[in-house]
């Protein structure tokens, strides 16, 4: 997070990319959103060598944070070796010459990530920057943008809550399985990018800073650290995280680190069996193997 | 002494990019509210009228005659290019059409805790992709009632205050006849108890058994929650049977004004003599 250094001959491309006056605006946009938390900040979002809804809102902004004194973690859907991640943060090291970068959470100063938060709590420290496709929870009952923001000005949010009511008319639940609105700071409510419910809980009084960009749609976002996220919800109808229990009430275990208090994932074997595992590899990682195992993804990515 | 509700002066509507001329080249006594220099539309001119506790204004006239735009400036469907509107109630008065004193905010406060609206078309009132419960919802939602529970309870008494089955709760609005849309449309625009209900031509295109109870109906609201209304209409059926007093409004401005019996019986304008004697 420090200054800019200067084009390098390598790359014949400014540090991280971005030209100066991009990164500039793009800052200036996060600070608003973070004067604002929940509020959508609209900004000029770049070309990015890479389709737009592959990350581009969230790399432009870590692109536009980092220095070469960073440590960069990418993630997707809570995995450091699918195809997103690997390919950004191969594109990251690339155009930030001198970044490090790290499967391990605790290591990271800057995260970027795909539909999950970490399981292991973030710290003042860290800033986790979401790739966000849609930004606005209003999409489902306003289509106009324009109303929209008198409805997100005004704090309007009564339909959203009816799309609650009808839920709970047809299936006695609320069903939103991710991208759960969440009220920031008694105000603006957000779409929290496609976080499963399970990491809703994560955002409320965040140690770190949380940021959202979506490139597609030109909006930048931030829940800043200890500020209140609540999920929407009726008083008398609780927010439910996902459980993970068998048909007998157990809680369900990752099979290969025995965790019993993550996100799991569930796969189909080629028996047929199902099985569950920790969606965060970094947290399943470093229960089974210790941090050290994180040494040995790091080297494998450096090939 | 009977408390005022709602204090209307000068209410006047422009559609168009209206011109100086606009306002006394239009009229009854042109019989039109196009004006010739500009072709603006004059919707609504210098309309003034009192409205206290209780009470049940009828505000008739043809087809084009401004009635629909008085109701829908008061409950901030369209913008006004001139007047002044206070509205007053427990908690204080409100200058509604003067922005430094209302804004938009306060303005969406007005219209959803303290008026309610009935409008000719359902679809206007009423979202049809959403159930008739979940339409009465959205009314309690904005009042932050938060408490599942309780809508549920609301929503049901409501349902059954106007008469539509109980068990159709669950069910979208846009399966049932125009009778009971429109009685949803009542349920929902009476769920927050507002003290000031508007009424636009509530039993046109119904038949008219369905009529007569939705007569009744709103007589009954009327009888137990005092509830001020204006009703719209061009039927002089619904006038007599449900407003003290009148206005009779043609080319946007009113021509005639007073009790409705005298109206009715006593016709001044020639307009209205004609209305009322095409009607008999």
């Amino acid at each position: 997070m420090r200054n800019d250094t200067p084009y390098t001959p390598s790359t014949a491309y400014p540090f991280g990319f971005l030209d100066a006056y991009a990164k500039r605006e793009i800052r200036r946009s996060i600070l608003k959103a973070v004067a604002l938390p929940g509020y959508q900040v609209p900004y000029a979002s770049r070309e990015m060598p890479m389709g737009r809804g592959f990350g581009t809102g969230a790399l432009q902004l870590t692109l536009s944070v980092v220095g070469p004194d960073d440590t960069l973690k990418v993630i997707d859907q809570g995995s450091d070796d699918s195809v997103n991640a690997v390919n950004l943060r191969r594109f990251i090291r690339k155009t930030c010459p001198g970044i490090q970068t790290t499967t391990l959470t605790e290591a990271a100063t800057v995260l970027q990530s795909r539909h999950r938060i970490p399981e292991k709590p973030l710290t003042e420290e860290q800033i986790c920057i979401l790739q966000v496709p849609y930004p606005d929870p209003l999409v489902y009952v306003e289509p106009t943008e324009e109303k929209r923001r008198t409805m997100h000005g005004e704090a309007d949010y009564a339909r959203l809550w009816v799309k609650l009511y009808e839920d709970m008319r047809e299936f006695d639940e609320i069903t939103i399985s991710h991208r759960y609105p969440t009220r920031i700071n008694g105000h603006y409510v957000l779409d929290p990018s496609p976080i499963p419910r399970y990491d809703v809980p994560k955002l409320n009084r965040s140690r770190a800073l949380i940021l959202f960009g979506a490139g597609r749609e030109k909006k930048i976002y931030a829940v800043p650290p200890f500020t209140k996220a609540e999920p929407l919800t009726f008083e008398d109808v609780p927010f439910r995280t996902e459980t993970f229990v068998d048909a007998d009430g157990n809680r369900l275990a990752c099979r290969r680190c025995g965790a019993t208090d993550s996100f799991l994932d569930e796969f189909t074997t080629d028996t047929g069996e199902k099985v569950f595992q920790c969606s965060d590899s970094d947290y399943c990682l470093s229960r089974s193997q210790g941090p050290a195992s994180a040494i040995y993804t790091e080297a494998r990515h450096d090939a | 002494m009977m408390r005022k509700v709602l204090d209307v002066k000068g209410l006047s509507k422009v559609y168009g990019k209206g011109c100086p001329y606009c306002r006394d080249a239009t009229g009854p006594r042109f019989d039109t509210n196009i004006c010739p220099h500009c072709a603006s539309v004059v919707a609504v001119h210098d309309i003034s009228f009192t409205l206290y506790e209780g009470e049940i204004l009828g505000v008739m006239g043809e087809s084009g005659s401004g009635k629909s735009t008085v109701v829908k400036c008061l409950y901030f469907d369209e913008t006004v290019d001139g007047g002044t509107a206070h509205f007053f109630d427990n908690h204080g008065q409100y200058n509604l059409f003067d922005l430094f004193s209302l804004n938009a905010a306060q303005r969406r406060w007005l219209r959803y805790r303290r008026f309610g609206m009935v409008y000719q078309n359902p679809h206007m009132g009423l979202n049809l992709g959403i159930s008739a419960g979940g339409n009465i919802a959205e009314r309690l939602l904005m009042n932050d009632m938060l408490i599942y529970a309780d809508i549920r309870k609301r929503a049901s008494e409501l349902l059954q205050r106007t008469e539509v089955p109980e068990n159709r709760m669950d069910d979208l609005p846009g399966h049932f006849s125009g009778g009971m849309q429109q009685r949803v449309q009542i349920a929902k625009a009476l769920a927050t108890n507002p003290p000031l209900l508007f009424l636009d031509e509530v039993t046109t295109g119904l038949d008219v058994s369905v009529q007569a109870s939705i007569l009744d109906l709103i007589i009954e609201i009327q009888d137990q929650l005092k509830t001020t209304m204006i009703v719209v209409t061009h039927d002089l059926g619904v006038i007599r049977l449900l407003a003290g007093r009148t206005i009779v409004m043609k080319n946007g401005c009113i021509i005639e004004a007073g009790l409705t019996d005298q109206i009715l019986e006593d016709p001044q304008h020639a307009y209205t003599q004609r209305l009322v004697a095409s009607a008999l």
